[in-house]
């Protein structure tokens, strides 16, 4: 007992001579190795990018921690010094909550969670608005009517993507449906491939997904259809056949967050409403299958020939279109979503009403699926 | 009896004791030297390497803890391999059994009206009935119908582990969760007690010595033990004794898959509070068991010295990625490793080695 | 969509997927002929994967790749042969050993290599002629990899060798009763050496065919399992070259309907069908008193002059 209250006064010391020297000491614990190439690849690249560009930051980074193990690694980076420690993924959020109460001296931030402390704020960088434009142009690309979207797990994040993708695919093309599949892992690719097969066989010819591997591009591209990248760049895996997809910028957070820390403002008391939820306009996310290549050059052309007539903008091509919404949720003032009512879901009961916008609630909680979506939905609503 | 220059190998039937302790010292420290070559191939310091890590877990408060964390589920999987090795019945599903357990335990915490005092030892009954199911299928499938008993529970493995992922993606994802595939946290009544500053959760290490124990006493002093040490020895002579292999296998798979069950009950009890991802919550623990029971060569009372060996293993493997920033895998290196010189060096354990000086009768021809 | 081009896709696919488990059976079914268990099939196969696509794209020859993955796979498979074999330890542990070593070592070597797109995958081919026969034709002999048509005919040679020449009798005769073959001067340590080095070449091939063909790149643990399916295919196809064929269009089957009806089914279950599949057969056979084809001999280890 005198050793651990004598360890916890040297850690508590250690973080108060961090503290005073202005430096900072931040841990990430993630949940897949760096080599994942999506989920924990991007996390692990916007640390090194902060970690280069701070001579005050310090990273250190713990990589396959399975879920239940973190409170024990949260427990070791304390101890290594570290007083800012990062939590990416949604099943350390109760491990990292009890670590934020155990360690009221540091700083906790927990990524895609809801729960929240004194000294722990949660962030996320979300895509729904980038899936809503590549489901513009998947609308327009798709000559069988049907796009197909292969997607880890049934979770609210995954449905308002597939559910923002689909607004957009029946804005430019009202009839055409989209194809689910369910893989129920983040990363399987002998999975995503079977299922991108079975899409295909299905009738499907334009695809996006949300997993953590290229794989589909991969398919898709061997098939000579055209797709939609997600998470890290993969442009390069299919040069040709890759139009547009959504990025990453987890720098952008960790960077805001991280100079916060630094300059005082975020202290252990006053993080409980700190809850990042980023996108387009702060620059989180980004569209594009490649950094700075929002659409592919090589589908410029048909896009730009894929010519609708809509209601509000008249006779526009979808390249137009594009262009106008993305700058719509430019920065400042975000002046259209994705969701903006009426929405009905796929039984027909209307979920966002006339002339509104979804709460953040909605959106972190949707159940249901949007008018055109066509496959299994685990735990979709009653009417 | 064979002999290379002076040196004279003789055949022993049992090895002995300081024979199976050095020779198993001997497999640890070649692996531990091969791990050197590799810390060294990563620019860390092997001295630094394992300074660091006997510092880190040997030499706090919570290492220790962490330590005695994983050798839980090590331990109590580790006696019921014990067990079973020690019939021959060749248990490859402790990580099945142990979800099965887990299973059990999430029910009972979550779906039943069972009131306080009686819960977690309805837990602890039932996670133990059904990895004792687990394990008796394979049983009957061996003795019954001559199914191999290291690919029935092998492949039953994979059984459970979707079976859990159906209950959780299915029926039995919570409804708090948002949508992800956990169940909900169990009530704070179905929470196992944890030593202080700590996630041991020590009614689970209790039972699990407690198991070890009794295991050994069964072995050595009931009439069952004799069967099995009879069926695991000499088959042809439990045959001629009338032994019953139907009644052997099923004890053995009785306890062994049972005491596996017991080990996913505390982990879902004492740690995770629900039911998640089949490889969060069991983690290799099952398949690790076996090297835990091939290094206690058949004494339950030795399983408890290897799993806190490899309870250590763990700890270390944590630490090696936290404070070394080495990759995770290595730690499936080092496992490979001493499993491999762990059988390697079993062929020396039937071996006399003695150094003759003189040339004296010859006593056959080489070869055994 | 007519019934046909169901057939037709799902034939497809299961031969595609179905290609590295045919690989992998078939190597598993020659080692467990000769008498000796290798349950380090995954290990292997991650192994020949990481090595097909490191040198694959160091040298841009997808073919060189998969020579390297088979050299790997062989050279692992020469640890485990020493292991079971010459100090005649016990081979389901050694397997094992050799599994969480593989994927222990793939992944700590394998970092540099991740996140990057093949040059040049492996190709596919057309069979002319057979490509033209009604629904058989695009399921079976149209745009498949090379190494599909190759494991085809692998499995039709190797059925023939094990049945038909001197080398399977010898190897079977290993396999089933090690004293009598030595007694009858086959080189009972040679044989199963061969075996157990051929099965790994096999199988490092079939983890190669993976990291350049059916997805090209590497990630670690991208076999995800597949080792475990060839184990529980080669009890399934009762140690027969030629019944592999019909397990792996089956299992491939099963598992690329997981997907296709989803709708109506979890994929759990579809998913964990291989696993049921293996223990049934062994039960029905079990039951019916049959042996189908097990070795007498596996996973015994030989010690000349005990029996």
């Amino acid at each position: 007992m005198r050793k651990l209250v004598l360890l916890l006064g040297i850690v508590l010391l250690m973080g108060l001579v961090a503290l005073g020297a202005e430096k900072i000491k931040a841990g990430f614990i993630y949940v897949g190795p760096i080599g994942d190439y999506g989920w924990t690849h991007a996390h692990d690249l916007a640390r090194r990018i902060v970690d280069e560009k701070f001579d005050w930051l310090e990273t250190v980074y713990v990589e396959s921690v399975p879920e239940g193990q973190e409170g024990a690694i949260i427990d070791r980076l304390v101890a290594q010094g570290c007083n800012v420690i990062f939590t990416t993924s949604f099943g350390f959020m109760d491990g990292t909550l009890e670590a934020a109460m155990r360690y009221p001296d540091i700083i906790f931030a927990h990524c895609s969670g809801f729960k929240r402390y004194n000294n722990m704020a949660t962030y996320m960088a979300d895509f729904y608005q980038v899936y809503y434009l590549n489901g513009l142009m998947a609308g327009a690309l798709t000559k069988t009517g049907k796009v197909g979207y292969v997607a880890a797990h049934p979770i609210p994040e995954l449905k308002r993507h597939i559910n923002a993708f689909t607004l957009g695919v029946r804005e430019v093309n009202p009839d055409a449906e989209v194809h689910v599949r369910w893989i129920y892992s983040w990363y399987d690719p002998a999975a995503a491939k079977e299922a991108t097969e079975a899409l295909i066989a299905e009738g499907c010819d334009v695809f996006a997904f949300t997993e953590d591997s290229p794989t589909v591009v991969q398919v898709a591209a061997e098939n000579g259809l055209p797709s939609f990248a997600h998470y890290s760049p993969m442009l390069k895996f299919a040069p040709d056949y890759v139009v547009s997809g959504q990025l990453v910028h987890w720098e952008k957070i960790y960077e805001d967050f991280l100079v916060k820390v630094h300059e005082g403002l975020y202290t252990t008391e006053n993080l409980a409403h700190v809850d990042y939820w980023w996108t387009l306009p702060q620059g989180a996310v980004e569209l594009g299958a490649d950094f700075g290549v929002a659409i592919n050059p090589a589908w410029e052309d048909e896009l730009k020939a894929y010519v609708v007539d809509h209601p509000i903008f008249g006779k526009i091509s979808v390249y137009e279109l594009v262009m106008i919404r993305h700058s719509q949720f430019g920065d400042p003032g975000i002046t259209f979503d994705p969701f903006q009512g009426p929405v009905y879901d796929r039984k027909g009961v209307l979920r966002i009403p006339k002339g509104t916008w979804p709460s953040y609630e909605t959106l972190v909680t949707m159940q249901w699926a949007v008018e055109g979506v066509v496959g299994p939905w685990p735990g979709e609503p009653e009417e | 009896m064979k002999r290379i220059g002076p040196l004279v190998f003789e055949r022993r039937l049992a090895p002995t004791r300081t024979a199976i302790l050095g020779y198993s010292l001997l497999a640890i420290l070649i692996a531990l030297a091969i791990m050197s070559v590799i810390f060294w191939a990563y620019g860390v310091s092997p001295i630094k390497a394992y300074s660091t890590i006997g510092r880190t877990t040997l030499g706090t408060r919570f290492g220790l803890m962490e330590v005695l964390r994983r050798t839980i589920p090590l331990l109590l999987c580790g006696v019921g391999l014990v067990i079973a090795f020690r019939a021959k019945f060749w248990n490859i599903g402790a990580e099945g059994q142990l979800l099965a357990g887990a299973v059990a335990a999430t029910w009972v915490a979550l779906f039943t009206g069972i009131p306080a005092p009686w819960k977690i030892p309805a837990m602890f009954v039932l996670g133990f009935a059904a990895g004792a199911l687990w394990g008796i299928i394979p049983a009957l499938l061996k003795v019954k119908l001559q199914v191999n008993d290291v690919i029935s529970t092998l492949m039953m493995n994979y059984i459970m582990a979707y079976f859990v992922k159906w209950l959780i993606y299915g029926p039995w994802r919570g409804p708090t969760m948002r949508g992800f595939a956990y169940t909900d946290l169990f009530p704070r009544d179905a929470w196992l007690p944890l030593f202080k500053y700590s996630k041991v959760h020590w009614p689970t290490l209790l039972i699990g010595l407690a198991a070890a124990v009794t295991a050994a006493l069964i072995l050595s002093r009931t009439r069952l033990g004799y069967e099995i040490r009879v069926v695991g020895d000499s088959p042809d002579a439990a045959r001629y004794a009338g032994i019953s292999f139907l009644g052997v296998s099923l004890w053995v798979m009785l306890l062994s898959g049972g005491l596996a069950g017991l080990a996913g009950v505390g982990e879902v009890a004492g740690i995770h509070h629900r039911l998640l991802e089949p490889d969060h919550v069991s983690l290799g623990y099952g398949y690790t068991a076996i090297i835990v029971a091939w290094l206690a060569r058949g004494s339950p009372l030795a399983a408890i010295v290897t799993s806190l060996l490899f309870g250590l293993i763990f700890a270390a493997g944590d630490e090696i990625k936290v404070t070394l920033q080495m990759p995770f895998q290595i730690t499936g290196v080092f496992n490979g490793l001493i499993l491999f010189f762990l059988i390697g060096v079993e062929v020396l354990l039937y071996w006399k080695v003695r150094v003759v000086r003189k040339e004296k009768g010859w006593a056959g021809k080489a070869g055994s | 969509m007519g019934w046909e081009s169901w057939i037709v896709d799902t034939l497809r696919r299961a031969l595609a997927y179905g290609t590295p488990l045919l690989w992998g059976t078939l190597g598993e079914i020659y080692a467990e002929r000769s008498g000796v268990v290798n349950l380090g099939v995954e290990g292997m196969m991650i192994l020949g994967a990481l090595a097909a696509f490191a040198v694959a794209q160091s040298t841009g020859n997808p073919w060189i790749g998969i020579l390297a993955a088979a050299v790997v796979g062989g050279l692992s498979a020469l640890i485990h042969a020493f292991f079971s074999i010459t100090l005649r330890a016990n081979q389901y542990v050694s397997g094992l050993a050799l599994t969480i070593f593989g994927l222990g070592l793939s992944g700590l070597l394998g970092t540099s290599w991740v996140g990057i797109s093949l040059k040049n995958p492996l190709p596919k081919a057309s069979i002319p002629g057979l490509k033209e026969i009604p629904i058989l034709g695009p399921a079976l002999f149209r745009d498949h990899s090379y190494l599909t048509y190759i494991g085809l005919f692998l499995a039709a040679v190797l059925w023939f060798v094990l049945y038909k020449t001197r080398w399977g009798i010898a190897i079977r005769s290993v396999g089933e009763s090690p004293a009598t073959a030595d007694a009858m001067g086959i080189n009972v340590f040679a044989v199963r050496y061969l075996c157990v080095i051929f099965g790994g070449v096999l199988a490092g091939v079939a983890g190669g065919f993976l990291s350049v063909e059916y997805r090209p790149s590497w990630t670690e643990g991208m076999t995800a399992g597949m080792g475990w399916i060839v184990i529980a295919l080669t009890i399934f196809a009762a140690w027969d070259p030629l019944q592999a064929v019909g397990g792996v269009v089956l299992f491939g089957a099963l598992y690329h309907l997981a997907y296709r009806l989803q709708r109506w089914f979890p994929p759990e279950f579809l998913k964990l069908m291989p696993y049921a599949f293996a223990i049934l057969v062994l039960a029905v056979a079990g039951l019916r008193k049959v042996r189908r084809g097990a070795p007498a001999a596996l996973g015994l280890p030989y010690v000349r002059g005990q029996r």
